[in-house]
Formats: C-alpha cells, sequence, structure tokens
C-alpha cells in the first residue's frame, strides 16, 4: 500500500475512535473489557493510572514505555503518537512542574481530545502538536527522552521515526517504545488490507528488524525489555497468532 | 502553545527555526496565531492554542 493511503486510513480510524464516547473497542479489541483494567492488564501500573484522568486511558496501548523510562523531575519528554494522552499525563506526573511533556499526533481530533483533558484536569506542563512522527517539530538534541505506545508499528517509515527520533535526542537521552512486532514475516495480502494497518498488525515488522531499523538510526544499548504474545482478532474473527507486543530501551 | 516552547520547535520539513506571530494570547498560552518558516516560505496555523505543523500533503480538505 502506498504511503498516502496509509496514513489517511489510520487517521480516519482514530479520528473515529477519539470520537467514540465509549472508550473500549480499540485496535487490541478486548471488547467489554474497561479501558481501565485493559491498560493495567497490558503492563500499566494501577496506582500510576489512578492519578490521571481517566478519560485519557482509551485502551490503545501495548505496553507502558513510561514504567521503565525511569523519568526524573525537570526532564523533557516527547510522545509520539500522544492519542487521547495517557502516556503524556503518566509522564507530566514523573517530571513535574519543571518538566514538560510534548505529545505529537496527527489526528487533529485525538490533540483536541487530550488538550481538552489537559485543561479540564489543570495541566501546566503538557503541550500537544499537530504533527507527523516522521517529520518532527522540534529541535535537534532538545529531548530528554522519547516515549511511544503502539504507535510506530502504524507508520509505513519507521526508519525515519527512528532517525528523526534519534535526531531529537540530546546525548544519552533514551528512546522508550511499546509496540506490536511479528515473530514471523506476515503474509503479503494483509499488508495491503487497510483495515490490518490501522488495527496494528500489516505494519508489524518481525522482531529482528524492528530491532535493526533502532540501531540502524544510531542507537545503543537496544534492549528488549518485555516482550509478551498479543491477540489482535482480523475482520473475520480470527486470531492472528504470530504477533508479540514488546518494550525496548534504547540510548543515544 | 506556551511562548517559551519556541525555542524547541523547528519547521518540520527543513528543521529551520519559525517565526511567530500572535493573533490572541491569554495567561502565557499563544490561542491563534502562525508559525513562518522562511525557508521554506510556508506558514503553519495556531489554533485553538494548537500549532499545526503537518506537512501539507496531510492537511485536512488535501487529501
Amino acid at each position: 500500500m502506498e504511503e498516502k493511503k496509509i496514513k489517511e486510513v489510520v487517521k480516519g480510524r482514530y479520528a473515529q475512535i477519539a470520537k467514540r464516547d465509549q472508550r473500549s473497542c480499540c485496535p487490541s479489541c478486548a471488547c467489554g473489557v474497561s479501558p481501565l483494567s485493559q491498560a493495567e492488564a497490558i503492563g500499566y501500573s494501577g496506582e500510576d493510572l489512578k492519578r490521571i484522568p481517566e478519560e485519557a486511558i482509551m485502551g490503545l496501548g501495548c505496553g507502558s514505555p513510561t514504567a521503565i523510562a525511569d523519568l526524573k523531575t525537570g526532564e523533557v519528554v516527547l510522545d509520539l503518537g500522544s492519542g487521547a494522552g495517557v502516556d503524556v499525563f503518566l509522564a507530566a506526573n514523573k517530571v513535574g512542574p519543571t518538566g514538560r511533556v510534548i505529545g505529537v499526533d496527527m489526528t487533529k481530533e485525538m490533540i483536541d481530545k487530550a488538550k481538552g483533558i489537559a485543561m479540564s484536569h489543570g495541566y501546566h506542563n503538557v503541550e500537544f502538536r499537530l504533527g507527523e512522527i516522521e517529520k518532527l517539530p522540534v529541535e535537534d538534541e532538545s529531548m530528554d527522552v522519547v516515549i511511544s505506545n503502539c504507535v510506530i508499528n502504524l507508520s509505513p517509515d519507521k526508519s525515519k521515526v527512528f532517525q528523526e527520533t534519534y535526531r531529537a535526542l540530546k546525548p544519552r537521552g533514551r528512546l522508550t517504545v511499546s509496540d506490536i512486532v511479528s515473530e514471523r514475516a506476515l503474509p503479503d495480502e494483509m499488508k495491503n488490507d487497510p483495515d490490518a494497518w490501522a488495527g496494528c498488525i500489516a505494519g508489524a515488522l518481525e522482531q529482528q528488524e524492528y530491532l535493526e531499523k533502532i540501531k540502524g538510526a544510531g542507537f545503543k544499548d537496544v534492549q528488549v525489555v518485555s516482550s509478551k504474545k498479543f491477540y489482535i482478532e482480523n475482520k473475520k474473527s480470527e486470531t492472528i497468532g504470530n504477533l508479540l507486543s514488546i518494550t525496548v530501551k534504547a540510548y543515544k | 502553545m506556551k511562548k517559551e516552547l519556541m525555542q524547541i520547535l523547528t519547521c518540520p520539513m527543513c528543521k529551520g527555526n519559525l517565526e511567530l506571530t500572535v493573533d490572541e494570547e491569554r495567561e502565557n498560552e499563544i490561542v491563534s496565531g502562525s508559525l513562518y518558516c522562511p525557508k521554506c516560505q510556508h506558514s503553519y496555523p495556531i489554533v485553538d492554542t494548537i500549532p499545526n505543523l503537518l506537512p501539507l500533503d496531510l492537511r485536512e480538505g488535501r487529501s
């Protein structure tokens, strides 16, 4: 599928999800399960979740990149594909009033939602930008930490995303990313299915290739901190069995 | 967007500095205005406090 088409499909899908009031039924669709319990199941700390606005928890992630980011007071953090802001608010609580967390997302509806939540809950250390993660609108070496949760798989140019992340990080800055990868190559018909792209399946690279792309951007000490089987049903309700949710930490 | 964050903001295309024009400001936050890249000769709007730094081909109405 051509890049522009992929982006349009993904953008359309997430715009719809943002507008939905009901907060379940996501790409990783565990329909009937509340987003909060789903979030705990994928690795978020229940204690941390209690300290952020509940409406930001949409159950769209596949790991908890802030949990292993070891965030410190005063740090500047960038979240790639920030959605309704769950990871932005978690990070904002850790970096405190002297820190900053910037969320970038290409879907206006998600940015509007996240911004509304930030305003109604009095978060002054967060900012949101409409932008593309392959073309980050931030200065070189301006970030202490870059986080991302279940988003980079949606990008048709993952190498560019990691190169841009590397550029944006300060020396020895760190990347923590949760994402979907596959154990084996996916069939071509799936790679060309727009719904499978938007549903975090078609864009999943094989794990080794994913890690090579991170290293290829210049990152060092690339480690897979956690890895779990990830089950997604496709539109024919068949379970895709060879997907993994991994959380990776890497340093500039 | 907050003015202080201008220093870490760049043009997404050329990574050059952006020139800020403020139309409306409220409590240290820019509500509306624009960010102009002199190199690309392109202006990025700020609407309802959110800077739209999407590349042109991803803007609404252009797809």
